[in-house]
């Protein structure tokens, strides 16, 4: 039964569509999402607040069928929002209170009881970090530090799928760098799937194992982000000690495509020839490969490559 | 050390369900508001006049007994007419009504003021932190968000009109030590409770309504002093310009053929003599059961229906009858009883505003199933 249930998606949509007017956000989106970390990828206007307020149950799709943590979303919308902590993108507090009472009160507006709400506040504030301005008042709290609010009252209620938009929006790269460490340790070690939605992919890479992809509505990619970093054959990267220019005359005129980015070469191999060549070459040349490796997709590549297939 | 190495220790304990999630709402605001000295200080002050109507049926119940402890109290009653005083059994439900209307005034005042001072902040402040989708995206739907900040309105006015109500109707019952007659006056305080209520639930959608039109509570809090000063200043303006006209057409009816008055510049008003006089209030008595002017004022509106509720114009009319001089009964009947006009015009009236409000709630605070 505990493997069933480990191995079942915690979101399943089916043939899911929503329309503004004319505005389709979801067109037919079929996904599934499995344990774990996920983000979820897509350019300004893909589809992903619809998305996660159709998750959320805050939207009623045209048409279509689903369900989060084994919930329907037609029926079920106030039951998953209590199993869901969902940290939103927007600049939001509870007005006039003081942190720890922030929390508590968000955990009591998911059905915890007062004091219990009370003590997770204060464990979850000691989590994020807060524990020490846990008795200032929301307001004046800076943007990074509102940012760990709003994750703290998400988790209160330790939800089994945490839903995290756009949650390093206008932080600075220690602020960034901490929200990143909590997410990821909360996916890794704490056994709370999330979704992780962003427009910055490094911050997606460094917390997720799987990606969506949408566009206008439509998934265009789902999958590891491990797998889908695809090896290229005959496509190599390398950086040598000493300076490339001779080194990239040589190698073009017998036939490679060089690419510079900073100190790394990208070179296309042509057909036949593999990275012998390259070893050949640097050493008739004198110099020394400090790292060479078959190239990989990033996921920015991937990423776009996806959005322009379509 | 790293913060992550802090630990997360995960929940065990049980969500309860939805049915109740509003009285979270309401409790979160409750203790906010308490935190506000000067709130605390006008609910102290607004249980004054509560004591006052406690001391008042406490005494009138001693006062039914022919308790020798009241003895000399008695010659501080004798602004009431005798039958009164001397046989206050049978006006026990005409004093406990004017006791009640009177108390209901009062504490009318001090609720319009606790609105101001609770309400302004309510939605508003919500509206510019921006904290609805915090709310929504948790398991709580618009009717409890609404509820739940209504209910903290209707908290604060309950303590100053229905608790004092009911604390009142018990001391009554003690002192008058008589159980048939507590029963004769137990609907006057259900009908006091009730008017409680009608005015949480006027002054506290009106209030939310007023709070969500606006991101900054100092425009909701004018906003409130305007619906409240204002349409009262205006329905005192109009009914003193309809008074004189009424004045004038009754001259021009019933012409008065006194003698003018020496010295007295030409076309000034001759005064009525008594006999005029007591016919002209008659006239103005009747007048006003058809005057709508003060249907203009919210705390009129609020008033009248009270007054229905407490049976406040019957118990003057019984007590109007005890005076032998027509005048004198007209004069109380205009100065202590009314406002005279229908009690549903001034219902339809807050019913209006109470539909108006919360259109403008619907309109105002949306959920998040709207795209930006």
């Amino acid at each position: 039964m505990d493997n069933q249930e480990s191995t079942a998606p915690i979101i399943s949509l089916k043939n899911i569509s929503k329309t503004f007017g004319a505005v389709t956000a979801l067109d037919h989106l079929t996904a599934e999402i499995e344990i774990g970390a996920t983000g979820l990828l897509g350019p300004n206007g893909s589809g992903k607040t619809t998305l996660i307020r159709t998750l959320l149950g805050l939207i009623k799709p045209d048409n279509g069928s689903g369900t989060v943590l084994g919930l329907d979303i037609h029926s079920r919308q106030l039951d998953i929002r209590r199993q869901i902590g969902f940290a939103p993108e927007d600049d939001t507090i509870f007005p006039g209170v003081h942190g720890i009472e922030s929390v508590a009160y968000a955990g009591e507006l998911c059905g915890m009881p007062q004091s219990d709400a009370l003590q997770r506040a204060h464990e979850v504030l000691d989590y994020v970090g807060l524990g020490e301005v846990r008795y200032r008042k929301v307001e004046s709290y800076s943007s990074g530090m509102k940012q760990r609010l709003k994750l703290a009252a998400a988790i209160v209620h330790d939800p089994k799928l945490l839903i995290m938009d756009e949650p390093t929006n206008g932080m600075d790269p220690a602020g960034r760098e901490h929200i990143l460490k909590l997410a990821s340790d909360l996916s890794s070690n704490k056994g709370m799937s999330l979704i992780f939605s962003s427009h910055l992919l490094p911050d997606v890479e460094a917390v997720c194992r799987r990606i969506v992809v949408l566009s206008a509505g439509k998934l265009l990619i789902e999958g590891d982000i491990s797998e889908l970093k695809k090896v290229h054959s005959g496509s190599f990267e390398l950086r040598l000690k000493e300076p490339p220019d001779a080194f990239i005359e040589h190698i073009s005129a017998r036939g490679c495509v060089v690419e510079k980015v900073g100190e790394i070469l990208r070179v296309a191999m042509p057909s036949g020839e593999g990275p012998e060549l390259l070893w050949r070459q640097a050493s008739a040349d004198g110099l020394q490969i400090r790292h060479l490796r078959p190239q990989r997709s990033t996921l920015e590549e991937i990423f776009l490559g996806a959005v322009e297939r379509r | 050390m790293p913060i992550v190495e802090q630990g997360y220790q995960h929940w065990s304990g049980h969500l309860s369900g939805h049915r109740w999630r509003w009285l979270t709402v309401a409790k979160q605001g409750i203790r906010v508001q308490f935190r506000n000295r000067f709130l605390r200080y006008l609910l102290f002050a607004a249980w004054t006049p509560a004591f006052i109507l406690v001391c008042a049926l406490s005494i009138w119940g001693l006062v039914e007994r022919k308790s020798k402890s009241v003895a000399s109290i008695i010659q501080y009653l004798q602004f009431m007419n005798p039958h009164v005083i001397y046989r206050p059994q049978y006006y026990s439900s005409q004093i406990w009504q004017l006791s009640y209307s009177y108390f209901m005034h009062v504490e009318l005042i001090f609720s319009m003021i606790l609105v101001l001072v609770v309400g302004p902040g309510l939605i508003s402040q919500d509206l510019r932190v921006n904290a609805l989708p915090l709310y929504f995206s948790r398991p709580l739907r618009r009717i409890d968000y609404f509820v739940g900040k209504w209910a903290i309105i209707a908290f604060f006015i309950s303590m100053v009109t229905i608790v004092p109500t009911i604390v009142a109707y018990i001391f009554g019952v003690l002192f008058s030590l008589n159980w048939a007659g507590s029963l004769r006056e137990l609907p006057i305080a259900i009908a006091a409770v009730a008017y409680g209520l009608i005015i949480c639930i006027s002054a506290g959608t009106l209030m939310l309504a007023l709070s969500a039109l606006s991101r900054n509570l100092r425009y909701v809090a004018l906003m409130w002093l305007g619906l409240w000063f204002i349409t009262g200043v205006v329905s005192d303006v109009l009914e003193a310009n309809h008074h004189q006209a009424l004045r004038s057409d009754y001259r021009h009816q019933f012409p008065i053929h006194d003698a003018p008055i020496p010295g007295a510049p030409p076309g000034a008003l001759i005064p009525l003599n008594r006999s005029h006089h007591a016919d002209f209030l008659t006239y103005l008595w009747h007048a006003k059961h058809n005057d709508w002017r003060q249907l203009v004022s919210l705390t009129g509106d609020l008033s009248r229906v009270g007054d229905h509720l407490l049976g406040t114009n019957d118990a003057w009319q019984r007590l109007a009858k005890l005076e032998p001089n027509r005048s004198r009964r007209m004069l109380l009947l205009i100065r202590f009883g009314g406002p005279w006009y229908p009690w549903y015009w001034a219902a339809t009236v807050l019913a209006g505003l109470f539909l108006l409000s919360t259109g403008i709630l619907k309109w105002s605070v949306r959920s998040l199933d709207r795209l930006k």
